[in-house]
């Protein structure tokens, strides 16, 4: 049997700073990298070195033919050893890449309307919903409404390309020093009061406190709405257990699903609050 | 395959009973049941697969979060989950026994009937060739404290299994013991037929900003290179006290750890967090190994076994 490589070498085209901590980083990947879906994601690690150890995981935030090449482009924030490392490797450095993992969101053709709820780097995976349902050939019959919340104005990475897709875009920080002042489900709650009849599609990723105050207001709600969930992983591929995640069963058990590989897209009403 | 290769050299070991076709094996845990795997490795080209560790009823496991990396190292709080004996034996064994795999079911239990029990549902069962005991989890009845922390529990769990069934036994030890050479003989005497370790050390981390464990178990087990040194050392006494073959685990990232192993006097090795990183660590292990074997004119591998030089480089 032909043994598949599990990780592709994948060059580093920019890795550039766009916003304070916030690092927006393109790969040139090999032809053969199977093109991934929307909310799914990719492990990587430096290649030949170490630390990190263990493969870290990230959106894919876009995914692109150019020239002859794919491109493949992440944007995440630096908030401890990995993703520090990650943020000085220069131009032409080598990474190594595991994926696309994981299953996506699932698009409803039906749905003509699409509500994103993104609270910090939650925007990777929606912004790159956005731009896969806008190059379909449909996309432009869809209409897509954004909410993006930060703690404040310079963490809004990832806003600007977000808002070119949508037809309006809400931005709530914690400090007020852009938009609404508060949480962004707030303010989605108030645009929701005014809302009658059919619910849209709602797709949200963001902080776990977000998630779970969205998952209150929607309870009763009888629309649909799909979570990217996040939790440390080691294998990315459902094998070591470690990505658990609590979810509600149709028989209202609890159990444990793993975030990379029943993941990690849920439905937001599966998810097991303590 | 490689041309320049002039022959293969022997790499079959036989492990308290147990052929296998080479000496690498998966380490529990680490390759939940083989499917996960399945792209990336031919399980059958694997010595043997050690399957996550079963226990008589499903366990859900800890809460989240369950791991963090640590220098060189990761700590993970998994917390035993598992399917439970009934559903490995009836979901997950077909799929072994398609691949043509050699499995050796990893088992654990909260009391010692329980470690028998759920050894006497395997004995029968077709495509298991061995069992492997977890001493390492806590021992329910006596406050918690792991069986494999104290020679006269190890020993009695490892008989209790012993009597269970007709499979060979291997016996995991736990590192966060005082003499590991006592309890190594003491599951020696009980009648094991192999002895493996080391299993995690436990450690801990704190997120300081928070001021909160990095696991919501608070501690959680130590595996991946940090370990090696240790694992290496444990097993280097080991093999000096007892007959039966040592199977040596802890760190093992690439053919050259596992050389250090085989140096040391293990007759085999699991390779465990080293699949996280690269899910064909087995398989370049394997080659690594055949390879420098090849280029150092040894044609078996037991002539390699416990050839460790103690006087040095000097005498
Ligand atoms: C499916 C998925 C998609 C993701 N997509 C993105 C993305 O597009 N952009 C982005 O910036 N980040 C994303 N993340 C989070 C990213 O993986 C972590 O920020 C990264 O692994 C942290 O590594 P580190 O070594 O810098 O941090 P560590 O030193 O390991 O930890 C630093 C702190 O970050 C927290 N942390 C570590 N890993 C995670 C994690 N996986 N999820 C949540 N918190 C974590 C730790 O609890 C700790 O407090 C995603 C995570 C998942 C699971
Ligand atoms: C996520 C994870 C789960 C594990 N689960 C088990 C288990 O169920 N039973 C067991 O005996 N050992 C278990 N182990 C321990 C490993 O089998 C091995 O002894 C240990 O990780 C050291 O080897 P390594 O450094 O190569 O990983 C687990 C280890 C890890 C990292
Ligand atoms: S990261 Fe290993 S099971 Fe999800």
């Amino acid at each position: 049997m032909a043994r598949k490589r599990t990780t592709v070498s994948a060059e580093i085209i920019q890795n550039r700073e766009i916003a304070p901590l916030h690092f927006l980083m393109t790969l040139r990947l090999p032809p053969t990298f199977h093109p991934p879906y929307p909310g799914q994601f990719v492990m990587i690690r430096a290649e030949n070195r170490q630390p990190p150890l263990l493969g870290r995981p990230f959106s894919v935030y876009d995914f692109y033919h150019d020239k002859k090449a794919l491109a493949l482009e992440l944007l995440y924030r630096v908030v401890g050893q990995g993703t520090r490392i990650f943020s000085l490797l220069p131009q032409g450095e080598k990474l190594e890449i595991l994926g696309p993992l994981g299953r996506g969101f699932k698009i409803d053709g039906r749905r003509r309307k699409l509500i994103l709820i993104a609270g910090g780097m939650g925007v990777a995976p929606l912004s790159f919903l956005a731009s896969y349902v806008r190059r379909r050939g449909a996309g432009s019959s869809f209409e897509i409404v954004s909410y993006v919340g930060a703690r404040t104005a310079s963490y809004l990475a990832g806003l600007d390309k977000l808002e070119t897709m949508c037809s309006k875009t809400f931005i709530s920080t914690d400090d007020g020093s852009l938009g609404y002042h508060g949480k962004v489900i707030e303010l989605f709650e108030d645009h929701l009061k005014t809302c009658h009849g059919d619910m849209p599609a709602v797709y949200t990723c963001g902080p776990y406190p977000m998630i779970r105050q969205l998952a209150d207001i929607l309870r009763g709600c009888s629309g649909f709405c799909q979570v990217s969930m996040e939790e440390r992983m080691a294998c990315g591929i459902g094998a070591c257990l470690g990505c658990a995640i609590p979810i509600r069963n149709k028989d209202n058990r609890q159990l444990y699903k793993r975030v990379c590989k029943d993941g990690p897209v849920f439905d937001i009403r599966d998810l097991a609050w303590r | 395959m490689d041309k320049s290769r002039k022959f293969s050299p022997k790499m079959a070991v036989n492990i308290g009973g147990v052929a296998l076709k080479n000496p690498i094996m998966t380490a529990s845990g680490t390759f939940g049941y083989g499917e996960e795997f399945t792209p990336y490795v031919d399980l059958n080209r694997l010595g043997a697969i050690i399957v996550k560790g079963i226990s008589l009823k499903p366990r859900r496991g800890n809460l989240p979060p369950r791991i963090m990396e640590t220098a060189s190292g990761m700590l993970n709080a998994v917390g035993l989950e598992n399917v439970g004996v009934d559903a490995f034996i009836k979901e997950k064994m077909p799929f072994l026994r398609d691949h043509d795999a050699t499995v050796i079911v990893n088992i654990f239990g909260e009391t010692i009937e329980e470690y028998q029990k759920v050894a006497k549902k395997l004995d029968r069962i077709d495509g298991v060739c061995a069992l492997e005991i977890n001493i390492s989890c806590p021992n329910v009845k006596r406050g918690g404290i792991a069986f494999g922390a104290r020679p006269d529990v190890a020993s009695e769990v490892a008989r209790a299994v012993k009597t269970a069934t007709r499979l060979p036994v291997m016996v995991k030890l736990t590192p966060n013991v005082t003499d590991i050479v006592e309890i190594a003989q003491s599951v020696e005497d009980a009648g094991a037929d192999a002895i493996s370790l080391i299993n995690t050390i436990t450690g801990m981390s704190v997120d300081i900003e928070k001021r909160i464990p990095h696991l919501a178990n608070i501690t959680g087990g130590l595996s991946g290179p940090a370990i090696k040194p240790i694992a290496l050392r444990m097993v280097w006494q080991v093999v000096k006290h007892v007959h039966v073959p040592v199977i040596g685990v802890g760190g093992i990232m690439d053919e050259r750890d596992a050389l250090e192993f085989f140096i040391v006097g293990a007759k085999a090795v699991q390779v465990g967090t080293a699949n996280f990183i690269h899910h064909t660590a087995t398989m370049d292990i394997l080659e690594g190994l055949e390879t420098y074997l090849v280029e150092s004119g040894i044609d078996d591998i037991h002539d390699l076994i416990g050839t460790l030089r103690e006087e040095g480089e000097k005498c």
